[in-house]
């Protein structure tokens, strides 16, 4: 009794500091809640849910029969490969047009194709790829009219996993050299006088020094690449038409209401690609809280 | 032959002459300062020394090694930057026995080297940290450190002090000395700022637009400035419009009064307009007592400055300063009254006219 | 004496055939719909299909929308977290961080389950199902405007300028539109035109909402239209490029959007 008498005193100043601030932010938040909370917890809600409305766990059981695990294998395997190899294709670019001593104009001209390769997604850039690559496609035709080489002889088909993932890179590596830019320009050049000066060569230097600083910013972006590649439908369906079961369009087709046929199952899909761009986003930040505090000067 | 040697070193950037023709022996365990405007070359010779700019011409000599075209990993040299410049991923202690570490010492050898520099900068607490975790100054001391684990023949710093703030910067300039003069390190300092020079050095080199204006102990180059752009860069000058009265004994004219000094007037007929120049706290009031150079002055202006009271006063057009110390008991004329200043005849410089 | 830089060039020439081929390849395609000779005919017939400038005005016109209201929602809030509730920016920057997490078809899954049905059946309606649209836009629109605004603030001095603006005798009204938000039309703007660049041709909001919008109808015409849908892949290139071309021009650099509409 005594600490609950005792307990108003300190948050009385506070009280009286109480003002309507607060209501600046009201619409911001109404809008978070109904168009961005409200979608996603309903989501969360429908998972744990039977057809009945009641509660179980059910339907995160059902994420392991084979073609949903497979769908996430799928997407998991797209995701890792073009945040892999267009992170890795997007550094050297970058690294090439910022550090390789080409002129400044190079730089700029990359950095803006990059600005609108990488927003240039979704139907369009399928159909860009199927024009390109496509069985009467131009790169396809080139080949053959050039070097004899039948693309459409090797098996290889526009519709597939190797030209999503090359579909895929188109947006993924200029979104690399775009966010990893400003990494590269926060390589100080006195770093590298500094290692020189005490004898470091450069491949000492570079090895020592600006890779393992450049390191969490690359790791970082591509974690960004992951969640990227990983939460995209519409390049997906319009390149295949839909056919392809990555966990996105086998959500899409659960939304039209052609497969599963279990309501509770499509939202444990949901939320638990809900959970892998949670968790990818947390390391993100992690890595990204610590290259901050290394370039803050 | 000298510990280390500029002969004739000559920079261009394109068209422009960063340096031009500079000459300069330092003795093993000298300090030296390059003090100058920025601009003026000082930081290009430094890191034409490092290594890190090749000159146009001339001879870089270090020890007896001519260092000249060799690349900066083979000159043994330490460095401090501006900016620290510390490699953000590792610890303090990791960034002091990087060199060693590059040079392949044994992991002993570098813990023992890495444990006496942080006893050097009184840093022993410190070798986990990070450099993000440090202020300022104390980044620059382990950058210090760094540079003189690897003990290097020649100490290079340049502008170190100048990201600091003005308390820390006179704290960390007494301890840069201190240690110099304890590992008896042969040391270049590059600075605009004429306090440290003067404070820190053996011998001042004074720079102007990429040329050396004047070499001296930081007594010389303060008493006894040989040209106008040293006169002015380092203290506070006055100059005054003088004629020649006669030449022969040294006397001029300032404002209808007559004026001595005690430096040749070659080359100057009676009659020529000449400027002098004096420091404002070789002048002081006129007691009764006649002295050689007493000028009839109006008061213009008081400033107080703290330790010392600044008089700005005119005769005729001239207008100049000059300094009191402070004290309770002063007791100062007022603006628009009329005083007698004096000055000895040394006092009176007499510049080379451009 | 600097060596040429021979790897650089060949990686930037590398890149820039990634970059161009697959545009090369479609320009290329838009041109053949009639056998052996180059024509603009695609082109022609797109343009003058009336779908085609149904669906883009809706788009466009939705696209506007979307900008309006996100501006509005974003600009006076950050701007009020600046000056007085400065606590809750993380809070405000972990809401539109939610956007990544949530894409864009998780996003419209979760919308459809709730405005599809009472008590908020907003889609039963054609004027409540375009709300829809818009309010899932500015979700994805949020983070880049967001943070693009929370730069620009960051840039001038929110609280000095307001205090200033205070002394002088200025009410909120003046503060806000002749003070705050002409030092931050280059950020507005930028985001501007980026959500522009997005929801122009979005596709999987618009197709689960049932709007007659350009992105489905663009992926319709996929199915049929092979050499017209080619070109109007050319055409949606050509407004990214103006529309990062105008980001250029307003000096922010380009950026790029993540698990937007992909």
């Amino acid at each position: 009794m005594q600490t609950t008498t005792t307990l108003p005193a300190p948050s009385a100043p506070r009280a009286r500091a109480f003002s309507f601030a607060w209501l600046g932010v009201v619409p911001f938040f109404l809008f978070a809640i109904l168009f961005l909370i409200l979608p996603s917890g309903i989501l969360l809600i429908g998972s744990v849910q039977n057809a009945r409305g009641e509660f179980t766990l059910e339907n995160f059981g059902g994420l392991f029969q084979e073609s949903i695990a497979n769908s996430y294998i799928l997407s998991l395997q797209l995701s890792v490969t073009t945040a892999v190899v267009g992170g890795i294709f997007g550094f050297l670019l970058a690294y090439a047009a910022i550090l390789g001593g080409l002129p400044r104009s190079v730089r700029t001209t990359l950095l803006t194709f990059s600005g609108v390769a990488s927003n240039f997604a979704g139907v369009p850039l399928a159909f860009a790829f199927i024009a390109t690559l496509g069985r009467l496609g131009f790169v396809t035709v080139l080949l053959k009219d050039l070097l004899g080489f039948d693309l459409n002889q090797t098996g290889f088909s526009v519709f597939g996993f190797l030209s999503l993932t090359l579909t895929y890179i188109y947006f993924q590596f200029p979104l690399m050299v775009l966010i990893i830019a400003p990494a590269l320009d926060g390589l100080k050049k006195e770093w590298r006088e500094a290692a020189e000066n005490l004898g470091a060569s450069a491949w000492q230097y570079w090895r020592i020094v600006a890779f393992p600083v450049l390191l969490p910013s690359i790791l970082g972006t591509m974690i960004l690449l992951f969640s990227n590649a990983f939460g995209a439908v519409a390049t997906a369906y319009a390149l295949t038409g839909g056919n392809f079961p990555l966990a996105t369009i086998l959500i899409f087709r659960q939304i039209r209401g052609e497969v599963l046929g279990n309501p509770g199952l499509g939202y444990a899909v949901a939320v638990g690609m809900v959970i892998i761009m949670g968790g990818s986003l947390a390391i993100y930040y992690f890595l990204q809280r610590k290259t901050e505090r290394w370039l803050k000067q | 032959m000298s510990f280390l040697e500029l002969n004739n070193v000559r920079k261009t950037f394109g068209q422009t002459d960063a340096v031009r023709a500079f000459n300069l022996q330092v003795e093993r365990g000298e300090f030296v300062s390059f003090l100058g405007p920025s601009g003026c070359g000082k930081t290009t010779t430094l890191r034409m020394i490092a290594g890190f700019e090749l000159p146009t011409s001339g001879a870089i000599v270090i020890n007896g090694d001519d260092v000249t075209y060799k690349p900066p990993q083979k000159r043994n040299t330490g460095m401090v930057f501006q900016s620290y410049a510390l490699f953000p991923n590792m610890t303090v202690g990791d960034n002091i026995g990087f060199g060693l570490k590059i040079a392949g010492e044994p992991k002993s050898a570098i813990q023992k080297r890495v444990d006496e520099m942080l006893a050097i900068i009184k840093m022993e607490k410190f070798g986990a940290r990070y450099p993000y975790q440090l202020s300022g100054g104390q980044q620059q001391r382990v950058a210090l450190a760094r540079a003189i684990a690897i003990r290097p023949q020649v100490l290079l710093l340049d502008e170190p002090l100048s990201a600091l703030d003005a308390k820390i910067r006179v704290s960390l300039r007494q301890e840069i000395r201190a240690i110099q003069q304890k590992l008896g390190i042969t040391t270049i300092y590059v600075t605009h700022d004429q306090e440290e020079a003067l404070s820190l050095s053996d011998r001042v080199v004074v720079m102007n637009d990429g040329r050396i204006e004047q070499v001296g102990t930081p007594f010389e180059i303060y008493n006894f400035p040989t040209t106008e752009f040293a006169a002015q860069f380092v203290g506070t000058l006055n100059t005054i419009q003088a004629t020649v009265r006669d030449a022969a004994r040294g006397a001029l004219i300032v404002a209808n009064q007559e004026i001595t000094t005690s430096q040749k007037l070659d080359g100057l007929r009676n009659g020529d307009a000449h400027s002098i120049a004096i420091r404002p706290e070789r002048v002081s009031f006129a007691a009764d007592g006649k002295k050689p150079n007493v000028l009839n002055v109006r008061i213009e202006n008081i400033t107080f400055l703290g330790s010392i009271v600044r008089v700005q006063v005119s005769a005729g057009e001239n207008i100049f300063y000059m300094d009191t110390f402070n004290n309770p008991f002063l007791s100062l004329p007022k603006i628009g009254d009329h005083a007698e200043v004096t000055f000895s005849k040394e006092a009176v410089l007499v510049l080379k006219n451009k | 004496m600097k060596k040429f830089p021979i790897w650089s060039w060949l990686m930037i020439l590398l890149g820039f055939t990634y970059f161009l081929l697959p545009l090369i390849g479609t320009l290329d395609f838009s041109l053949r719909i009639l056998k052996d000779q180059l024509s603009l005919d695609a082109y022609v017939n797109v343009l003058n299909a009336v779908r085609f400038q149904n669906t883009f005005t809706y788009s466009f016109t939705m696209a506007l929308w979307t900008i309006v209201a996100c501006t509005l929602l974003v600009a006076p809030t950050a701007y009020w977290v600046h000056l007085k509730l400065p606590h809750l920016r993380p809070v405000i920057e972990f809401i539109t961080l939610l956007t990544f997490v949530v894409p864009a078809i998780l996003l419209v899954f979760g919308l459809i389950r709730i405005y599809s049905r009472p008590p908020l059946s907003l889609m039963e309606s054609e004027i409540g199902s375009d709300f829809l649209l818009v309010m899932g836009y500015v979700s994805l629109a949020l983070p880049y405007m967001y943070r693009a605004v929370d730069n620009g603030l960051r840039a001038i001095d929110v609280r000095t300028l307001t205090e200033a603006a205070q002394s002088l005798g200025a009410g909120w009204r003046i503060i806000l539109f002749s003070v705050i938000f002409p030092n931050l039309r280059a950020a507005l703007l930028s985001g501007a035109f980026l959500t522009f660049a997005t929801v122009i041709g979005e596709f999987t909001i618009a197709t689960f909402l049932a709007r007659p919008a350009f992105g489905p109808y663009m992926a319709n015409l996929g199915q049929t239209r092979p050499y017209e849908s080619t070109a109007l892949t050319i055409i949606s290139l050509a407004l990214t490029w103006a529309s990062i071309g105008m980001i250029q021009l307003l000096g922010r650099g380009a950026q790029g959007q993540l698990v937007g509409t992909r």
